[in-house]
């Protein structure tokens, strides 16, 4: 997920982590070379520079934690490759939303709509492919400009007029359910189209034994050809490099996880056909939004700028960075996302109904959340809300196996979003942040 | 004082004006400034003096008026066309964005991109580490987040932006408040450095050894007008506090606009 993360810049993270290791990337360059002791905290620190702090080393220990409990609990059904496919691909409409939720909310809005104007955006897309016989293309296709026009008339108002993204949002919340229903007069629209349907995963949706582990290779050869790239970079720059070990070990991290992934994936075989499945599809296009967003966020002007209008927006219209435009593109990008999400999640229930995503929001922002996005602005990663969303959907689907009724998953989930804020008050005043 | 060869101001502010609601923040203020000059700004809080450096540095659009810079009429309607012109501005508050770290700070707005249109990070961390070491030797922690940072670091990166970008005017509000002494005599330094390179710079501070110490003239102001510009060598304390406080002009005082020729022009602008 972390595909594009790019290690030494600080925008990506709640980057606080360890105010004990501080000394560690402050020492003179002499110290470079004292052993051991130096070398842990040097590991911790580019850990850290990966966009992985204490708080997501947390987070995996309880997403873990919480995989092992739920499957002694169920039986040893949890972590079955059979589960496992399924709550990756469930998790995927969330995950899409959510990574660009971190970043409407770093930049001090939030967008309350999602939920609805997905619904919206899916029912016209299925509408377009059913009723009026559009191909598949030329249907997202509108529902993506629609989508973009829903998405600027809300971000004008916001951006350019002032008004609190909070009501805006809320009034769409409303009105685009509204126009989810208006679209086929409240009427199921079946999606049929084959190739369309992989898209949302499924029995057809994913891409095999072999494509998996092709993927899985270059996305590895990938990220260990960019380290090098960085460090070849960094010395004609004349800057310190760290120790190749720690490099190695920070980009190791990530492909193991991907290979444990890989290997579940291609554990799982649906009875009736005769190769296991492999990756689905829903969770590639998961994994690539979440890397593109990433690049955005780390690598170019448009992520830079949006943390720093989250971090101080006084200072960011006094250096001349042009907040109403970068407001209007984050806007737009969100748009983009939720045609995404919208597309994959009719796709996975072959039909757009005017209910799609109702509630989402909620589970959006509580991923974003959960992941470590501050709800006052500034903080949060992409790699996070991947996390969050993660949690969210082990915690629902884990219960969901153990039989806990409908009315006690929304008690507990609620809280559990409650029990993530208070952890991210305590985390930022026990480590001095705001 | 000798030393200023130009005859030119390199700003000239004729006649500003700006209301906020119906108050005249600023009201009809003519100041200049020369190359290789530092003016000081003075007045108390509410005075209007961060207002009209404010309009310079294009955060805020005037009412009315005029601004030349080196000659020329111009526009300012943001911070980019400010930054377009040379002007750098200093802000109080620092305007630093406490997320990101120092090397993001100093290029906020104007980072250096590779030919792919993306950060171009090692050039701007390397750069970042030139600036800040003719500042300041011992910092070096400049790639965690700038709220981790002390007082005087802060506001090296907010001085450095200024530095980096080679300011040809430069506006500094009050950039000692949050100093200690050793690091207020580094940005003395500087501003005398500044000076001699021939760089022109507005100092709003309300620290009279600071205004005596390094200011060429003095600009005035109360309540949105401006009081009197003189020569700091031609005034003395008690008669700035007057002026400060009560807007009283000191008597037997020439008002001096230009800087060589101390005898030209009173009865100015107020």
């Amino acid at each position: 997920m972390n595909a594009a993360g790019p290690p030494r810049n600080s925008t990506g993270v709640p980057e606080n982590a360890t105010r004990p290791l501080q000394a560690g990337p402050d020492l003179p360059v002499a110290e470079h070379s004292r052993p051991s002791a130096i070398h842990v905290s040097h590991f911790v620190h580019a850990l850290r520079r990966a966009g992985l702090d204490l708080r997501l080393l947390l987070m995996v220990v309880l997403l873990v934690g919480m995989g092992v409990a739920f499957h002694v609990l169920s039986g040893g059904v949890f972590l079955s490759p059979e589960n496992l496919y399924n709550i990756a691909q469930q998790t995927a409409v969330v995950g899409i939303v959510a990574t660009v939720m971190v970043l409407v909310i770093v930049a001090r809005h939030i967008d309350l709509s999602v939920g609805s104007v997905m619904g919206f955006v899916g029912v016209l897309i299925a509408f377009l492919m059913y009723t009026s016989g559009w191909p598949w293309f030329a249907a997202c296709l509108a529902g993506l400009l629609v989508a973009i026009l829903v998405s600027m008339y809300q971000g004008t108002l916001t951006s350019l007029l002032g008004v609190p993204s909070f009501v805006v949002t809320l009034g769409g919340l409303m009105s685009f359910r509204g126009a989810a229903f208006l679209v086929a007069d409240g009427k199921t629209q079946p999606v049929n189209d084959e190739f369309f349907q992989r898209l949302g995963g499924g029995y057809d949706g994913s891409i095999g034994v072999a494509g998996t582990w092709t993927l899985t290779a270059l996305v590895i050869a990938g990220l260990f050809v960019r380290m090098a790239q960085r460090r070849r970079s960094r010395s004609r720059h004349d800057m310190q490099n760290e120790p190749l070990w720690i490099d190695v070990a920070v980009t190791a991290l990530p492909c193991v996880v991907l290979l444990a992934f890989a290997w579940a994936m291609n554990s799982y075989q649906i009875t009736s056909k005769t190769e296991p499945q492999g990756i689905p599809i829903p969770v590639l296009i998961w994994a690539s939004v979440a890397a593109v967003l990433s690049f955005l966020v780390h690598r170019t002007r448009f992520g830079r700028y949006v943390f720093a209008m989250g971090g101080n927006p006084d200072a960011a219209e006094l250096v001349g960075i042009p907040v109403k435009r970068v407001t209007l593109q984050l806007f737009v990008l969100l748009a983009v996302l939720v045609t995404i999400a919208a597309i994959v999640s009719i796709a996975r229930l072959n039909a757009g109904t005017n209910s799609l995503g109702t509630g989402m929001e909620l589970y959006v922002i509580a991923a974003a959340v959960i992941g470590g996005t501050a709800l006052a602005g500034g903080t949060g990663s992409i790699l996070g809300s991947a996390l969050g969303a993660l949690i969210m959907q082990s915690l629902d689907s884990g219960m969901l196996l153990l039989d806990v009724s409908i009315g006690k998953r929304m008690v507990i989930i609620g809280q559990v979003l409650i029990v993530a804020v208070v952890f991210d008050v305590l985390y930022r005043r026990r480590f001095g942040e705001r | 004082m000798s030393t200023v060869a130009t005859s030119e101001p390199l700003v000239e502010l004729r006649d500003i004006r700006k209301a906020f609601g119906g108050i005249h923040a600023v009201d009809g203020v003519s100041v200049n400034l020369y190359c290789g000059e530092v003016v000081a700004v003075l007045g108390h809080n509410g005075a209007g003096k961060s207002t009209l450096m404010k309009i310079l540095a294009g955060a805020y659009p005037i009412d009315s008026g005029e601004t030349h810079v080196a000659g020329q009429h111009v526009q300012i309607r943001t911070p980019a066309d400010a930054q377009s012109l040379g002007i750098e501005t200093i802000y109080q508050t620092l305007a630093l964005a406490d997320n990101l770290d120092s090397v993001a700070n100093l290029f906020l707005g104007r980072e250096k991109l590779t030919p792919w249109r993306t950060l171009d990070d090692h050039f701007m961390e390397g750069q970042a580490r030139k600036v800040f070491r003719r500042l300041n030797k011992n910092f070096t922690n400049i790639r965690v987040p700038v709220r981790r940072l002390s007082g005087g670091q802060r506001q090296i990166v907010a001085i450095s932006r200024a530095l980096y970008f080679n300011a040809r005017i430069l506006i500094m509000d009050e950039p000692m408040a949050a100093l200690g002494p050793e690091e207020a005599r580094m940005v003395g330094d500087l501003i005398r450095q500044l000076k001699a390179d021939g760089v022109g710079i507005f100092l709003i501070t309300h620290d009279m050894p600071d205004v005596f110490n390094l200011s060429d003239r003095l600009a005035v102001m109360k309540n949105g007008k401006l009081v009197g510009t003189y020569r700091t060598a031609d005034v003395t304390e008690d008669e700035v506090l007057g002026m400060i406080i009560a807007g009283k002009r000191p008597e037997g005082r020439v008002e001096v606009l230009q800087l060589q020729k101390p005898d030209f022009g009173s009865g100015s602008s107020v």
